[in-house]
């Protein structure tokens, strides 16, 4: 295998795993199937990354809030980048914004802004802090040429309009136009396992993120999600860089954890995601990841920023799950056979009905894999308020 | 070999039963005169024409013109959805093509504006710019315009593909233009809707909106309208750019709007289609046709037909759904309508002619 290795990861299932912060669960109501070994093929690292998962500020979470961000529905441009602003440096320590951008940027770098475009035009990473992103690794001596917006569909970015709202001369990359279209993935690159019997196994690491880009900066919703619970840093790089996801759903059951984990675990992906910018503008707290039912989008107005996947997803499900319990909806962490519903219309329009039992325990498995802190008591969360 | 009509690129109607560019011919008529079916019984035939189809086909002598993501112009006969020919470019089509002449004209993400034979596909000429081009190319006369994600707006000899001129604006461009006698209207990413002397591209009014515009304009006497990502259908003043009213829906609109008679209908990514007198903005009636809506709508007498994860048609006067067709599971296309044929193109690459 040369440069490549062929590892087993751990296989952790849900049980027993520190779930943060909220009380724990007595038990799982039902019996979950466990998970199958996932094989990981992958590039071999000769010298690790310093910026690799968690990144320089392991455990730290910048949340920046400011009111004026949404109003009737629309993103301000001009407050969002004053909130990248201030987030950047408190998250830095840095006085200056580029100062703080050189941390993870340098001129020389080919780099991707892995956007979720999964829900637009009702919640989708939003332009406005896109083109603000863009803006800053500008600032940093980047070309637009060697800025690359990308996710793995097409068809998504088309109904946010991706394409047309970001700066010229930036390049919008859709990893495939269909289904069945595997020819921007990189063979070498995959993990291998059984969920429920299918006959393709593998799912590969599209080649933007294996060897078209040096650097990652996600930029994931946040968003409730009817299988993992939740979709934020960890899952918007992992089904966002894998083809061939979904196969690990089959209702009612679902193997996101701990695929999403290990995925993100994967080299090169887990060294080049250098920083995570979370929209949090609007706030989908049931019906994701695709809901258009404006009831269940709510206009938190904040940015997350943070170089920890699981220390930011974990504060995310906090904040969805604090959300779901002032609307009366069930946490995302309850396991009721009774909620379940194989009805689409029932499951958009009820936030007590789920089509599987999700699994938020991906991210506390992802902490075991060494990519961040999952424990809430840990994070060193800083709130910010602008107005 | 009979070759096609060119009395439509004067920016007049297409001839009966030909379907020339994005919403018919350069007047973007969105059909109109076209007959109201009944919801159709059947395909007469389905035809995959391999990957994803993001543009509307275009139609002329008996062939239907598609393009696609996996980089192919195909020329499918009308009869039977079989491939006449196709032709490979060089990169991912998002363009929906334009008939001018003897040729197909189309935009690509490669970059390049192709001019291919209708008959054969053979490659007449290619233009380079430096940014992909989802823009239909439109053709009035002996001139080509279109605009690039460059930020420019490109004019070129119809004939060779020479430059005639280039402009700079100040954003990406994928909307497609609309070619008037003199000036060329055109919306930008940056939000703003430029009028352009179209012989000399030099800018002769610009008005800003709040956010990127998608949409493509139409021309109503001297009103221009179109839809803009911060939620709102404008109407300006055709020699002024000066908004005369303005309409505010649930999201942004990329669907560009159709107009019969005073009556403007356009899509919303809210989901619903709107219906508004084109004189003062008032509306006469909204309907909810899907999730999203950003496909064009199109015209047939009383009838209006909008792509929406399927093919719906909506009484024109009242807004209510006569049917819903499941096919053509797209939402950018639009349906083009010949006869008693409806044909439809759908994201998963399929081709149908329905009846």
């Amino acid at each position: 295998m040369d440069r490549r290795t062929f590892v087993k990861r751990t296989c952790i299932g849900s049980a027993g795993l520190f779930l943060g912060g909220l009380p724990a669960l007595a038990g799982d109501e039902v019996a979950l199937p466990q998970p199958p070994p996932i094989h990981v093929h992958e590039t071999h690292s000769e010298k690790q990354s310093p910026l690799r998962m968690p990144g320089l500020y392991p455990g730290r979470v910048v949340e920046i809030a400011d009111a004026r961000v949404i109003v009737r529905n629309r993103v301000s441009q001009a407050t969002v980048h004053e909130m990248l602003e201030h987030a950047i440096r408190e998250l830095t320590g840095e006085s200056s914004p580029l100062a703080a951008w050189a941390k993870f940027i340098q001129p020389a770098d080919i780099v991707g802004i892995k956007i979720n475009p999964s829900g637009a035009p009702a919640c989708y990473s939003s332009p406005e802090l896109v083109r603000e992103i863009v803006s800053a690794v500008q600032s940093v001596g980047v070309p637009a040429r060697n800025i690359i917006v990308f996710d793995r569909f097409g068809y998504e970015m088309d109904l946010g309009s991706c394409q047309l709202l970001v700066q010229p001369g930036v390049r919008v990359v859709g990893v495939q136009d269909s289904k069945l279209d595997t020819s921007g993935y990189d063979g070498n690159v995959y993990c291998e396992a059984v969920f429920f019997g299918e006959w393709e196994t593998r799912s590969y690491m599209a080649s933007i993120v294996s060897s078209g880009v040096d650097k990652i900066i996600n930029v994931p919703t946040m968003k409730d999600h009817s299988a993992s619970g939740v979709t934020g840093c960890l899952k918007n790089l992992a089904y966002g860089s894998f083809n061939n996801v979904a196969r690990s759903h089959k209702q009612p059951y679902s193997f996101t954890n701990p695929l999403i984990g290990v995925m993100c675990s994967v080299e090169p992906l887990r060294s080049k995601a250098v920083l995570n910018i979370m929209d949090g503008m609007r706030m989908v707290w049931h019906g994701g990841p695709l809901t258009q039912n404006p009831d269940f989008i709510y206009p938190a107005g904040i940015l997350l920023l943070s170089t920890d996947p699981v220390a930011m997803d974990s504060i995310e499900l906090e904040a969805i799950d604090t959300k779901r319990r002032e609307r009366g909806a069930p946490s995302v962490r309850v396991h009721d056979p009774t909620s379940l519903t194989t009805n689409q219309h029932e499951f958009y329009t009820d936030a007590s009905k789920n089509l599987y039992y999700r699994q938020p325990g991906h991210i506390a498995a992802a902490g075991k894999l060494g990519l961040g802190v999952a424990d809430v008591k840990q994070i060193d969360h800083r709130k910010l308020q602008l107005t | 070999m009979e070759t096609m009509k060119t009395d439509y690129a004067a920016g007049g109607a297409a001839p009966q039963g030909d379907w020339v560019t994005l919403l018919k011919d350069n007047t973007r008529t969105g059909g109109f005169g076209a007959p109201s079916l009944p919801s159709p019984a059947a395909a007469r035939w389905q035809s995959r024409v391999g990957s994803s189809i993001r543009g509307a086909p275009v139609l002329g002598q008996g062939a239907l013109y598609a393009t696609t993501t996996g980089g192919d112009l195909h020329a499918v006969n009308t009869d039977n959805g079989r491939t006449r020919w196709q032709f490979h470019a060089g990169g991912a089509i998002h363009s929906t093509p334009a008939l001018h002449g003897e040729n197909v004209l189309f935009g690509c993400d490669d970059g390049k504006v192709y001019c291919v034979k209708a008959v054969s596909g053979e490659k007449t000429w290619e233009f380079k710019t430096d940014g992909e081009v989802w823009a239909s190319p439109v053709a009035r006369e002996d001139a080509i315009f279109f605009g690039s994600a460059d930020a420019h707006m490109y004019s070129l000899e119809a004939a060779s593909g020479k430059l005639r001129w280039k402009q700079t604006l100040g954003g990406r461009i994928y909307a497609t233009a609309y070619a008037a006698e003199k000036q060329i209207y055109i919306g930008c990413g940056d939000g703003h809707m430029h009028s352009l002397n179209s012989a000399s591209g030099k800018i002769l009014w610009s008005t800003a909106t709040e956010n990127g515009i998608d949409s493509s304009p139409a021309l109503v006497g001297d009103t221009v309208l179109f839809g803009s990502e911060d939620f709102f259908l404008y109407a300006l003043d055709a020699g002024t750019g000066a908004v005369r009213w303005k309409y505010e829906t649930g999201l942004g609109i990329a669907s560009s709007p159709a107009v019969q008679g005073d009556l403007a209908v356009v899509g919303s990514k809210d989901g619903n289609l709107y219906a508004l007198e084109v004189a003062t903005g008032k509306l006469r009636w909204k309907t909810g046709v899907g999730e999203v809506v950003t496909a064009p709508p199109v015209f047939g007498d009383s009838i209006i037909y909008i792509q929406s994860w399927g093919l719906l048609a909506l009484e024109s006067a009242t807004g209510k759904v006569l049917w819903r067709a499941a096919l053509g599971a797209g939402v950018q296309s639009a349906p083009v309508i010949s006869g008693r044929t409806i044909f439809l193109a759908s994201n998963g690459g399929e081709l149908y002619a329905l009846e």
